[in-house]
Order: structure tokens, then sequence, then C-alpha cells
């Protein structure tokens, strides 16, 4: 099956729909096949793709809060959540 | 003794699918508030909020962006905080888009600019400085890997308006920690002069 052919402008609006997995299929594949080609394109997927990796890395990985969970379930038991044995 | 409000299929269903959620829940709060205890009460406040409102909840729908959107909603109830104005058009912003990524893009100056030790306290000063609209959108999607049609209904605006705060956001974010990592002398301040303008090569 032939891709839609896509030129730099296209691609690059549509790069971040790309990166954050919000294209269909077959524009996935239209973009994927642009980056491949294009030495223009390229750096700045790699640029932004390296952006929301940095970001999505940066995340607070601590842990929940020692007793949250507890306190969240005595709230709901005594809110009427059923005990469960 | 307590009066049930679920049944007992439902009360196992709030179990099995908002209950796995809490650290999620959690996460997002601390983001909201950037301080620990708020977010303890607003996770619990969440979640008393959804089991009241569990039997109106569609069983096919998905819980957490449900669950993300009373968390947000029970914030901004609480916190009443001033939310920016986003002055520019929805629409100037989309047809900004492609250009401004080729802009940013020839900021880069290297495969992975953002590869530096400590970027998390950075990206958290970051976020922190973005307008409350702009904050808002990047949080679900690249912090909380929401899809932008939940994370449109959780912030109850247009999908349209979440891309625009979404692209301006990470521009924003970009641009800062790009400052960031040349005032750390991590990049050459020179990096940031754009090697080529916008529009002097349109092709492939």
């Amino acid at each position: 099956m032939e891709h839609e052919m896509l030129d730099c402008k296209a691609v690059m609006r549509q790069l971040w729909d790309y990166l954050d997995g919000e294209l269909t299929p077959e524009r996935v594949e239209a973009v994927a096949a642009h980056l491949s080609l294009c030495q223009r394109c390229f750096p700045q997927y790699e640029f932004q793709r390296a952006f929301r990796a940095a970001i999505a890395a940066a995340q607070q990985t601590r842990p929940t809060p020692a007793g949250l969970r507890e306190r969240v379930l005595t709230a709901l038991l005594q809110a009427g959540l059923r005990h469960v044995s | 003794m307590a009066d049930f409000l679920l049944t007992a299929e439902e009360d196992a269903r709030f179990r099995a699918e908002a209950l796995p959620l809490l650290d999620d829940l959690g996460h997002y709060a601390r983001w909201l508030t950037k301080d620990e205890d708020q977010a303890a009460d607003l996770v619990q406040e969440t979640y008393l909020r959804a089991f009241r409102g569990w039997r109106g909840f569609r069983a096919e729908a998905s819980c957490r962006p449900w669950l993300l959107a009373i968390c947000r909603n029970t914030y901004l109830r609480v916190r009443s905080r001033e939310q920016r104005v986003v002055a520019v058009e929805d629409d100037e912003l989309d047809a900004l888009a492609g250009e401004a990524s080729v802009m940013v893009g020839d900021l880069s100056g290297g495969s992975d600019p953002f590869g530096m030790p400590d970027l998390g306290d950075a990206v958290a000063a970051a976020l922190d400085r973005l307008p409350a609209a702009f904050r808002d959108a990047v949080i679900l999607v690249d912090l909380k890997d929401v899809a932008y049609a939940d994370a449109a209904e959780i912030l109850d605006v247009p999908i349209g308006t979440l891309r625009s705060r979404l692209f301006r956001g990470r521009r924003q974010l970009q641009e800062d920690l790009l400052a960031f990592a040349t005032d750390a002398g991590l990049r050459p301040a020179g990096d940031l002069t754009p090697p080529r303008q916008r529009g002097d090569d349109d092709g492939a």
C-alpha cells in the first residue's frame, strides 16, 4: 500500500500529534515515512521527542505518602464503602 | 453502621477500578497543589466525591479521566484560583504550530538537548512558571499521558483549545529549559541563535 505523500509543513503540523499517538495508523505511516527520508524534519522530530521524554522523566516518582491509602479507605468506609474481609 | 450507597456489585467495581488509581491521583494532586498535605486532602475529597457519584458513572466509560476531572474540579472549587486568560485565538495558534516547531527545532543544536542531569527540578520550576491554562494541558498530556480528547473533557475546553494550550505550554517549557541549560553551562549560548530563519527553506 502506498503512503500518502506529505510535505514538510504538513509533517511539522502533525508532529506533536504523531508523538502523542493521536494520529490514525495510516497517517502515522505517512509521517514516519517522511521522517525517515527528510533530513530537515528528522532532527526536529528528534528534538521534540527528546523534549517529551525529558518532561515525562521529570515526573515526580515519589511513592504515595505513607498513610494516604489508609486515610482514603477509612474515609470511604465511613462514607459507606463495604468492608472486605 | 453506614448506609451503603452502592450495591455489592457497584461497590466491588469501585474497588476494582477506582482504588488502584490512588497513586496516579496522588501524583496529579501533587502537581496541582504543590503541597503534600493539600494533595492528600484533595485525593481524599476526590475519592469521596467519586464514591458518591459512582452510581451515575457509566460502566463502559474509562474511570481514569473521570477521576482526574473530579480531582481537578475539586481543586478549582477549593482554591478558586485565578486563571490566566489565553488571549490569542486558537485558530491562530493552530496555524502557528507547525512554523514554530521548525523554529524551536532549529534551537536544538544537538541530538539530545534535554539529556542533562538534574532536569527534574528545572522542569518543575518551568512548569510553575507556565500560565495555569497551559500548565493544566501539559500536566495532563505530558505527565499523565492523557489522550487529547480526554484532557479536553477534563479541562472542559474544545479539543482545539487543548491543542493550542498544549503547544504553547510546550514551547514555553522548551525555551525555559534551553535557557536553563545555557545558564548552567550545559550548552553554549550561541546555540540559542537559530542558524536558519523560518521560511528559508520550505522544501524537503
